[in-house]
């Protein structure tokens, strides 16, 4: 490998470009010491004691050769006779790509851009503002999956311990970060009713009917089972 | 290779409304056990979908599953274990809803029997089934080790996420999981027998031809076969593991991912990147041994902050820069 070959250029020993500035090289230096130091974690398992002790000396052979702006100028005199104008090293070669790997010539595959994304408050910016949470409350017992499909979507839904009441929609739904804004957006369900539904203000809410709609259109946005969401809040509200 | 696989045409699958091209596959891995995988991938993946996301998460750590956990879930009853004895023909009857919108879960086998011996053929048919899900990523959660099953999950993914943590153990199983993987790539290429063996080879410490490093096997390859030289380094070329370095508590810590990168390209020859890192925080193991979901539990915590930039991040293909850059 490159450790033991020829003589090595003192830009390539530390990652650089000849262009690079007298901070590039300061940095770079104490970052590859720091690389190579005894025992270092990144390259303890990789290199032999000599080896390593190679590199650093490397190192910092190029580092005493580059670091003084007077002897760097002689080096530079000296290393390339006046030629073509070298191309400045992309980020990628600062990290000694250039100077060690074999041809690697695409750059790592961009991901395409953000996907789109749904109307709504959930939608876009990275970080999300934090949203004031209320106090954690005794360890969950963990959902139960339910054991069949969906039949109108195949995804297999969540089954609230029963009976599922407002206080439980409400619990779980905010430890998964989910706001009541958000399933509003999504289910065209006011603000206010999703309220009085967790809140299990059972007087407030709309007829039967419309509650039924309601509750369906809560359940499907969490993933929960919606025929037994609804069976067990409504059996509570009728009784 | 995995990835040259003929689509699976016995898959009923929906209505495809996403481009294929559109659609990423990305995994997680990382050589060690009990590193922060499964909760990077649970945190990767609700990050996504509260960002408008479709996602899958597949548990594929056919072993020792509990992805579900991570979720505050108990273990479903279907799991891919079921798909994978053909007890389900469809791998959407083993999709079951997370409670986040957008995030669902195909849980690991929880026979592990059938997953210890999972076969070649049975890896293909999970592939593409799950590339031709009708979302935006899946995301799937590697065991540990570096055995054939978890890195030709890796391999075929389009974003390979390598996740350490800034202690020895970790970094030789990262460096060891780095060359098994790119090894196991050479090899689909590798043209000839002969080539063949010498990759084999080069995982051996004592090798004959002295094959330390992929730098190495590249060179002897040359000599002796250059012909096969230049498809293995195109392999070399495009191969490009991702870090994610987990549990940082300091800036040395921190500073590990670019030391990483730096290693792997000049002693490696492999061209790495550094994706972010996440502190280690209390928060974290508090929201997991009271199986909460993370992100939500402590969604104001500095890990959760370091995620979501994360998830940005490599959503745009963006990477660290270097401390000098
Ligand atoms: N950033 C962090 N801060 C604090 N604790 C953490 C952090 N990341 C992970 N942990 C702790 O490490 C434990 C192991 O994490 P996790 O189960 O995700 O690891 P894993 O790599 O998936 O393990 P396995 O290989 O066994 O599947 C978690 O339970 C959590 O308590
Ligand atoms: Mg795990």
């Amino acid at each position: 490998m490159g450790l033991s070959g020829p003589p090595s250029d003192h830009y390539e020993a530390l990652g650089l470009g000849p262009g690079a500035t007298q901070d590039e090289i300061e940095r770079a230096f104490r970052f590859l010491e720091g690389l190579y130091a005894e025992g270092a974690l990144a390259t303890y398992s990789l290199l032999e004691p000599d080896e390593a002790s190679e590199a650093r000396a490397r190192v910092r052979a190029a580092y005493e050769a580059l670091a003084d702006p007077v002897r760097r100028q002689a080096y530079d005199a000296e290393r390339r006779p006046p030629a073509g104008p070298e191309t400045a090293p992309g980020p990628d070669d600062v990290a000694g790509v250039a100077a060690a790997a074999p041809a690697v010539e695409d750059a790592p595959q961009a991901i395409p851009p953000a996907l789109p994304v749904p109307a709504g408050p959930v939608a876009g910016a990275l970080p999300e503002p934090p949203v004031p949470r209320p106090a954690p409350a005794a360890p969950a017992a963990p959902l139960h999956v339910a054991s069949h499909a969906h039949p109108r979507d195949r995804v297999v839904p969540l089954l609230l311990p029963e009976p599922v009441t407002g206080p439980t929609l409400r619990r779980f739904r905010e430890e998964r970060g989910v706001t009541l804004a958000e399933i509003s957006t999504r289910t065209k369900i006011g603000v206010r009713f999703l309220e009085y539904l967790e809140a299990d203000r059972h007087s407030d809410l709309p007829a039967l009917v419309y509650l039924k709609g309601f509750l369906a259109e809560y359940a499907r946005c969490l993933g929960l089972d919606v025929k037994r969401t609804v069976d067990s809040y409504l059996s509570r509200v009728r009784s | 290779m995995t990835t040259a696989a003929p689509a699976d045409h016995t898959t009923a699958a929906a209505v495809v409304a996403v481009p294929r091209s559109r659609r990423q596959i990305w995994s997680l891995g990382g050589g060690k056990g009990g590193i922060g995988k499964s909760l990077l991938a649970a945190s990767l993946g609700y990050q996504l979908a509260r960002t408008g996301r479709r996602v899958v998460l597949v548990d594929a750590d056919l072993g020792g599953s509990n992805l579900h956990t991570c979720l505050g879930l108990e273990m479903p009853a279907l799991t891919l274990g079921d798909f994978l004895q053909r007890r389900v023909e469809q791998i959407e009857d083993v999709l079951v809803e997370t409670g986040v919108p957008g995030l669902r879960l195909v849980s690991g086998a929880s026979d592990f029997l059938a997953a210890a011996n999972i076969k070649h053929v049975q890896k293909v048919r999970i592939l593409n089934r799950l590339r031709a899900l009708d979302v935006d990523v899946v995301l799937l959660d590697l065991g540990a080790g570096s055995s054939f099953n978890i890195i030709d999950f890796f391999l075929i993914s389009d974003v390979s996420l390598l996740t350490v943590i800034p202690e020895p153990t970790s970094i030789e199983n990262s460096y060891r999981f780095i060359k098994s993987a790119l090894y196991r790539r050479l090899r689909g290429v590798a043209g000839n027998e002969a080539v063949r063996q010498l990759i084999d080879s080069a995982l051996d410490a004592k090798n004959e031809a002295g094959i330390r490093t992929p730098i190495d096997l590249l060179r002897v390859v040359a000599e002796r076969h250059p012909d096969a030289e230049e498809a293995l380094r195109r392999e070399v070329a495009a191969f490009h593991p991702r870090f994610v370095v987990n549990q940082v508590r300091d800036e040395a810590d921190q500073r590990v991912g670019h030391q990483l990168v730096a290693a792997c390209a000049r002693h490696l020859g492999v061209r790495a990147s550094y994706a972010g890192y996440v502190p280690y925080e209390d928060a974290v193991w508090r929201a997991v041994r009271r199986r909460r979901l993370f992100m939500a539990d402590a969604a104001e915590s500095r890990a959760a902050d370091h995620i979501r930039r994360l998830t940005g991040a490599l959503l745009q293909g963006e990477t660290l820069p270097l401390p000098w850059a």
